[in-house]
């Protein structure tokens, strides 16, 4: 996983796997690096194979954090690949996330 | 973690035994969808089957027994032509494995496992053992071939084949998204351009949403915006013109959030319906479009403030819910919506202030119009006449009708109120007095009959709208040097000699026009001496405050008024006097009430000046 924080934008990348083992590291290091100007947290999905109820409440938790902040931080998901949008669309999430395909 | 496989008659088995430790689940489920993909599963198949596994197993060791945390949890793959079944056996206590799972609340982070192994299989068993249970997932395949590949190469053309298809569809949904991109931006762009042209808002958003609708696949809208209040959200544009909706109160009351829409305003979040959380019966939605829709409402917002509501839905609950992609094409759509409503508001407010003050302008017009022109009327007397009001247009003014070359009626009125309303009575009765004169020029001998004429034509229009006018009529005639003054609750008049210290204040009874359509007045007779003086005013002159709330007050206008007569000023001399001290009075400020004064001068023996 890469994390990068450029204008106010929390981007992470390179996830190839969010599931039960990966969630738990994924959901602490992103929270260990929540600057205090956050506006906007990018989680690009593009390379991640495989999601499941666990990393999608590691996303919920996130998500809940994001906007609970302090004026609210925005969290977008970028270019999620068919498997993992399939998840999405099947526990409804879809509604909840601001998915973004470029 | 241990590995083995063997065909037997119900197919070819893949078996797994992994420690009870979440960080191998991954390892063991990877490998079983390994096996899966040489059994010639499609891309679907293998996602699910790969899911649903491991969604079992995490289960299975999430929940593990303590005794069970030291035994491995077993996997085992079957697969044949038509059916794939997965069994993982774990060491929980066991649980009442649901026959069907809804989803937990969108918030919660957890809950979904049973719900994705529901959604993914086709059935699933729960077999409930001695300190050991067995899940038992099947799914049927979608189209049954016999895989055996190595010897039968037209199975291999078969799969080829099924390769194609797959990839076909693949290339047919993303030109399917391409094209609805494009026509997402088209209808974006159409729109835009159309914007010069329609006449309203209206008409923009309902074109716009119309053509939403036909991207989407949606069947109807309801578009809502905040009212200028901002109190209510106020239905702009629907899809059907017989939706009949009526404005809805935005307030966290219990009645009101009953409504999807005000829950949606409230919360600032998308609301969703359908078949698991159908809109509320008394939701006003419902009685429109009926409880079993489906759809979303997207508040509207332009920066923080909310603009309005955007309500999409289907008629059916049992069509396809709408996808991530027609999801984000509602939100680009709303955003540009939201844009359109709030410039379209501005627009219609700069044109209808402009609209007002123009309207003002003229009504200002008017009234000047009707105050009189010719101000000498009499040989060697002279008129000055003064009126200022506090808004563009009022309710006090003067008049001044000439009967003959020695005789003249003066009129001095304060209509109660300020504004337009004021100055519309004002010049209705203006108008009524002069048409009682033209049509009977003796009753202005007795000014208290003009009055109660007055009065009983307007009594009822004014009580209606608890509306009263003061009045000062006098009656002025040169020849007999006399005046016959009548008041309906004015303030007094006050008349005076040059060079005469006396200021006589003359105040006949008579109660204010529109309070007793029967009222009676009363006609006081004044001798004119010579080079008198008369001022008739409204209480706007002699109630005008200072920065400390002082009152301008009577004893002060008739000081200055005694103090004229002492200097021998002409008319128009105390009408700037007067019109001076109460500029200064007031600071320069603008005045809080109407006012207007009349003043008749007999001017024999003062120089023009």
């Amino acid at each position: 996983m890469k994390i990068k924080y450029q204008e106010n934008t929390l981007h992470i990348s390179e996830l190839s796997e969010l599931g039960a083992a990966s969630s738990c590291s994924f959901r602490d290091e992103v929270h260990a690096s929540l600057p205090t100007d956050l506006k906007m947290i990018e989680i690009d999905l593009s390379q991640t194979v495989f999601l499941d109820s666990c990393g999608l409440g590691a996303l919920v938790m996130l998500y809940k954090t994001a906007t609970a902040r302090n004026g609210g931080i925005k969290m977008r998901l970028l270019n999620p690949t068919p498997p993992v949008q399939q998840i999405f669309e099947l526990t409804r999430m879809h509604r909840i996330f601001e998915i973004v395909k470029a | 973690m241990t590995t083995t496989r063997h065909a037997s008659g119900r197919g070819t088995t893949f078996h797994s035994s992994l420690p009870c430790d979440l960080k191998k689940v991954r390892q063991a489920t990877t490998a079983a969808a390994g096996f899966l993909a040489g059994e010639g599963l499609s891309t679907d198949e293998l996602t699910a089957c790969e899911l649903a596994l491991t969604e079992a197993c995490n289960n299975a060791i999430q929940y593990a027994s303590e005794e069970g945390q030291m035994k491995p949890v077993e996997i085992a793959v079957t697969c044949n032509p038509s059916v794939v079944e997965l069994s993982v056996t774990d060491h929980t206590p066991g649980f009442r494995f649901p026959k069907s799972v809804a989803l937990p609340e969108p918030e919660s982070e957890r809950g979904r496992g049973l719900f994705l192994i529901h959604s993914l299989m086709d059935e699933a068993d729960y077999f409930r053992g001695h300190a050991k249970n067995t899940l038992v997932l099947r799914l049927s395949r979608a189209s049954p071939t016999n895989r055996n590949h190595e010897t039968n190469p037209r199975l291999e053309l078969a799969q080829a084949n099924r390769r194609l298809v797959e990839s076909e569809q693949t290339i047919r949904d993303m030109a399917k998204e391409l094209c609805f991109r494009s026509e997402s931006l088209s209808a974006i762009f159409r729109c835009s351009a159309e914007l010069g042209h329609v006449n309203s808002v209206e008409d923009f958003a309902e074109g716009l949403l119309h053509d939403l609708l036909d991207i989407i696949f949606a069947d109807w809208f309801v578009l809502r915006v905040v009212s200028q209040a901002g109190s209510q959200l106020a239905v702009l544009a629907v899809s059907e013109p017989l939706m009949d909706l009526a404005p809805l109160s935005i307030s966290p009351a219990p009645e009101s959030v009953r409504s999807v829409e005000i829950k949606a305003a409230l919360t600032g979040l998308d609301v969703y319906f359908d078949q698991d959380q159908p809109l509320p019966a008394d939701d006003p939605l419902s009685a429109v479009i009926g409880m079993d829709s489906q759809g979303l409402v997207r508040p509207l917002f332009m920066g923080q403030s909310l603009t309005g509501t955007l309500t999409l839905g289907k008629a059916d609950a049992l069509q396809p819910p709408f996808t991530a992609t027609q999801l984000q094409v509602v939100r680009i759509f709303a955003d540009y919506l939201a844009i359109q409503i709030v410039n379209a508001k501005f627009h219609e407010e700069r044109i209808t202030n402009r609209l007002v003050s123009r309207e003002m302008e003229i009504a200002k017009n008017i009234q000047r119009a009707l105050l009189p022109k010719s101000m000498s009327p009499l040989r060697n007397f002279r008129l000055a006449g003064f009126c200022e009001s506090a808004r563009e247009v009022g309710g006090d003014f003067y008049d001044v009708l000439p009967l003959s070359p020695d005789t003249l009626l003066l009129i001095v009125a304060d209509v109660m109120g300020k504004g337009v309303p004021a100055a519309m009575f004002a010049a209705v009765f203006a108008a009524t007095l002069r048409g009682l004169v033209l049509a009977s020029p003796g009753w202005a001998r007795q000014p208290s009959l003009l009055l109660s004429s007055v009065n009983r034509q307007m009594a009822e229009e004014l009580s209606d709208v608890d509306v009263f006018i003061t009045a000062q009529l006098v009656f002025v005639d040169v020849a007999r040097r006399e005046l016959v003054a009548a008041s309906a609750g004015h303030c007094p008049l006050l008349v005076g000699a040059v060079h005469k210290t006396e200021v006589l204040a003359v105040s006949p009874e008579g109660i204010p026009l529109g309070i007793l359509s029967d009222a009676k007045f009363a006609d006081e007779i004044i001798v004119l001496e010579k080079d008198c003086r008369i001022l008739l005013y409204t209480d706007g002159l002699t109630e005008a405050r200072d920065a400390q709330g002082h009152f301008f007050g009577q004893e002060r206008l008739t000081t200055l008024f005694r103090q004229s007569l002492a200097k021998n000023q002409t008319a128009e001399q105390l009408k700037q006097q007067i019109a001076t001290e109460s500029r200064r009075f007031r600071s320069d400020t603008i005045p809080h009430d109407d006012q207007a004064f009349l003043i008749l001068a007999e001017e024999n023996g003062v120089a023009e000046s």
